[in-house]
């Protein structure tokens, strides 16, 4: 018996010696794997370790370390939670990003489909250089724009005048922001979106098609049947990626959205997580509401891949 | 027969009518993608008076450039410029070396930190610290008003390195073990022959890094006080959202003479800072397309 744990304890005397030997014969590798590493360290490690404060009363000049633990040691998330705004601002969070994805996830697909109907080729390819351009537009200019077309004079007042509407300030009040946040998405997403599944699409054998119509397939048959089989493992791991992320709004641009009619009822998860550790210099109680975003984040990652391993476990992620 | 031919021709006009129904929309929805920048565009380049009454749409109308003339004199928008142009290629050139370090040394297939390397990147996809404490890591190392507060922190992500490390083991491992039977070293064997074979890749991934590093605002909204610092979206938010035009002595006078509507030197910002992008997009289009193509791979 002494003898056997013996044997053991030399094995893994051995099989250390014999990792730092193979360490030391790669040392090329570690070296170059050490710049990586120390920003890996620095600027992703380091700040997940400063999640601490949110269970202490962090006082920048004691540090992490020495601030005081929090009694209770969720006194900061209790306090979230007893906030009037606490529901609001959760209801918010998902109804902006469930909106989101029920609209921004199918219209590529759509797009992608109704582009690879397009028989003139020259003109598909306008169409396509067309859809690309909005996404490259950055958050801050497009935010700029929704400003101003949604102003009295504004391109969108125009609109709802032909239309036979009268003209009113979109930017006032809450009303109109989720038609601009998603109308925004989709027109900069849509086109952006469909090149993986239009990619999907260019590597279908056409001589498919070429038997399909001898057979007298009509359009919508030659979609269902060979357009869509193609496209199909795409559209499901885009969907988990897309329902994982969820609750991950896209904060940046309704901090530009935000104005002084609006900004008491328009807040998700994430803006105020910047309006009480920015703004208020509220860090504690920032990074506790930030770790419960995160933590839900992650339950909804992981309970759609629980699903997806269940049903397709090719595709999911682990 | 004649039946059917008749069936046949009615298909036949049914689907040339869905043909050009199907054209139409593309034409519809082409000029929803392009029209509102044109549009900014050329009220940007028109007088105030055509502005105010509504007639602007496609073409600048009385042609007016004295929006453009404030920007560039008061508004410091060649000092941001230079300021964003730095930042971009700082971040570039970081994220590229960074990331194809970390690639290139688990791609390796006996390495024998392969494994910890893999699941140290794996946990960075799924948690991160936050705002504040990344807020207060960039305080504490001294870093604010610092250009590398910006370029640091996002230069190293998990997503890239798997996507690069994909990139890499497409190519062949006998490459490298010759490299290595003739005396070269790890590192010269990706300089040397990984790089030069990755060239796809480092166009693509290049300009998603100098696009995606011009186009943000957040970091520097966070890091950043220093206006002489500011990168572009800085400037154009601060213009649009917070200072307005109100510090600018020669804007001022024009507004109230009534030669200079507001939106002439806002929508001169707005076209100074997406236009660069946008005039390189078209000859870089390939790069782009393909670099989708490349992360929906291992997507």
């Amino acid at each position: 018996m002494e003898k056997k744990g013996n044997n053991k304890a030399s094995g893994l005397i051995v099989s250390q010696q014999r990792f730092w030997k193979k360490l030391w014969r790669q040392k090329a590798l570690v070296l170059m794997a050490a710049a990586p590493v120390a920003l890996l360290i620095i600027f992703q490690y380091v700040p997940i370790y400063g999640i601490l404060i949110a269970f202490k009363d962090y006082k920048p000049k004691r540090g992490i370390l020495g601030s005081e633990w929090n009694d209770p040691i969720f006194k900061e998330f209790i306090r979230f939670f007893k906030n009037v705004n606490c529901q609001q601002i959760i209801i918010n969070t998902f109804k902006v990003g469930t909106l989101t994805l029920l609209f921004t996830y199918p219209a590529p697909i759509i797009f992608a489909l109704m582009l690879n109907e397009l028989k003139a080729k020259r003109f598909k390819r306008v169409a396509q250089t067309a859809s690309y351009i909005p996404h490259f537009i950055s958050v801050v200019v497009v935010c700029t724009m929704l400003n101003k077309f949604s102003s009295l004079g504004g391109l969108f007042n125009d609109i709802r005048e032909f239309l036979g509407m009268a003209r009113v300030d979109m930017n006032s009040g809450t009303k109109y922001f989720m038609w601009e946040y998603i109308g925004s998405a989709l027109w900069q997403g849509v086109g952006w979106g469909s090149i993986i599944y239009l990619s999907a699409l260019s590597n279908v054998d056409t001589s498919l098609y070429d038997v399909a119509n001898l057979d007298g397939a009509n359009r919508l048959q030659k979609i269902r049947h060979i357009a869509w089989p193609a496209i199909m493992p795409t559209t499901t791991t885009l969907l988990i990626m897309n329902a994982g992320n969820v609750l991950s709004v896209d904060f940046q641009k309704i901090l530009l959205m935000q104005n002084d009619t609006n900004k008491n009822e328009l807040h998700v998860l994430a803006t105020f997580i910047h309006y009480q550790g920015i703004s208020k210099a509220e860090f504690s109680y920032s990074t506790a509401i930030n770790l419960f975003q995160s933590v839900v984040s992650f339950i909804f990652v992981w309970c759609t891949n629980m699903v997806v391993r269940r049903m397709a476990p090719e595709n999911s992620l682990w | 027969m004649a039946k059917k031919n008749q069936v046949k021709n009615k298909i036949y006009i049914g689907n040339r009518f869905v043909d050009i129904l199907l054209v139409l929309f593309f034409v519809i929805m082409s000029i929803i993608f392009i029209y509102p920048f044109l549009n900014v565009i050329a009220i940007s380049l028109s007088s105030n008076s055509k502005i105010t009454t509504g007639q602007v749409s496609w073409f600048p109308k009385e042609f007016n450039v004295k929006g453009y003339e404030i920007l560039f004199q008061e508004a410091g928008i060649w000092r941001s410029y230079l300021n964003t142009i730095i930042i971009c290629i700082g971040f570039m050139i970081c994220n590229l070396s960074m990331t194809s370090l970390m690639a290139y040394v688990m791609m390796v297939p006996d390495f024998v930190l392969k494994k910890f390397l893999s699941i140290m990147l794996l946990i960075t996809m799924f948690f991160s610290g936050g705002i504040v404490p990344g807020y207060l890591l960039i305080r504490d190392l001294d870093l604010m008003n610092s250009w590398w507060s910006l370029i640091l922190p996002g230069c190293l992500s998990a997503y890239n390195v798997f996507v690069y490390r994909a990139f890499y083991n497409g190519i062949s491992h006998e490459l490298r073990e010759a490299a290595r039977i003739d005396g070269a070293g790890e590192f010269q064997i990706l300089l040397r022959i990984y790089v030069p074979l990755s060239k796809a890749l480092y166009a693509s991934f290049g300009l998603f890094a100098i696009v995606g590093q011009w186009n943000s605002y957040y970091s520097a909204l966070l890091y950043i006080n220093d206006e002489a610092k500011y990168p572009i979206q800085m400037v154009l938010r601060k213009i649009i959202f917070t200072a307005g035009t109100s510090d600018m002595v020669t804007a001022t006078e024009m507004l109230s003479n009534g030669d200079l509507n507001p939106l002439n030197v806002q929508y001169a910002c707005v076209v100074a800072t997406a236009l660069p992008v946008m005039v390189i997009y078209p000859f870089l289009q390939k790069y782009f397309a393909q670099g989708v193509q490349v992360g929906a791979v291992k997507g």
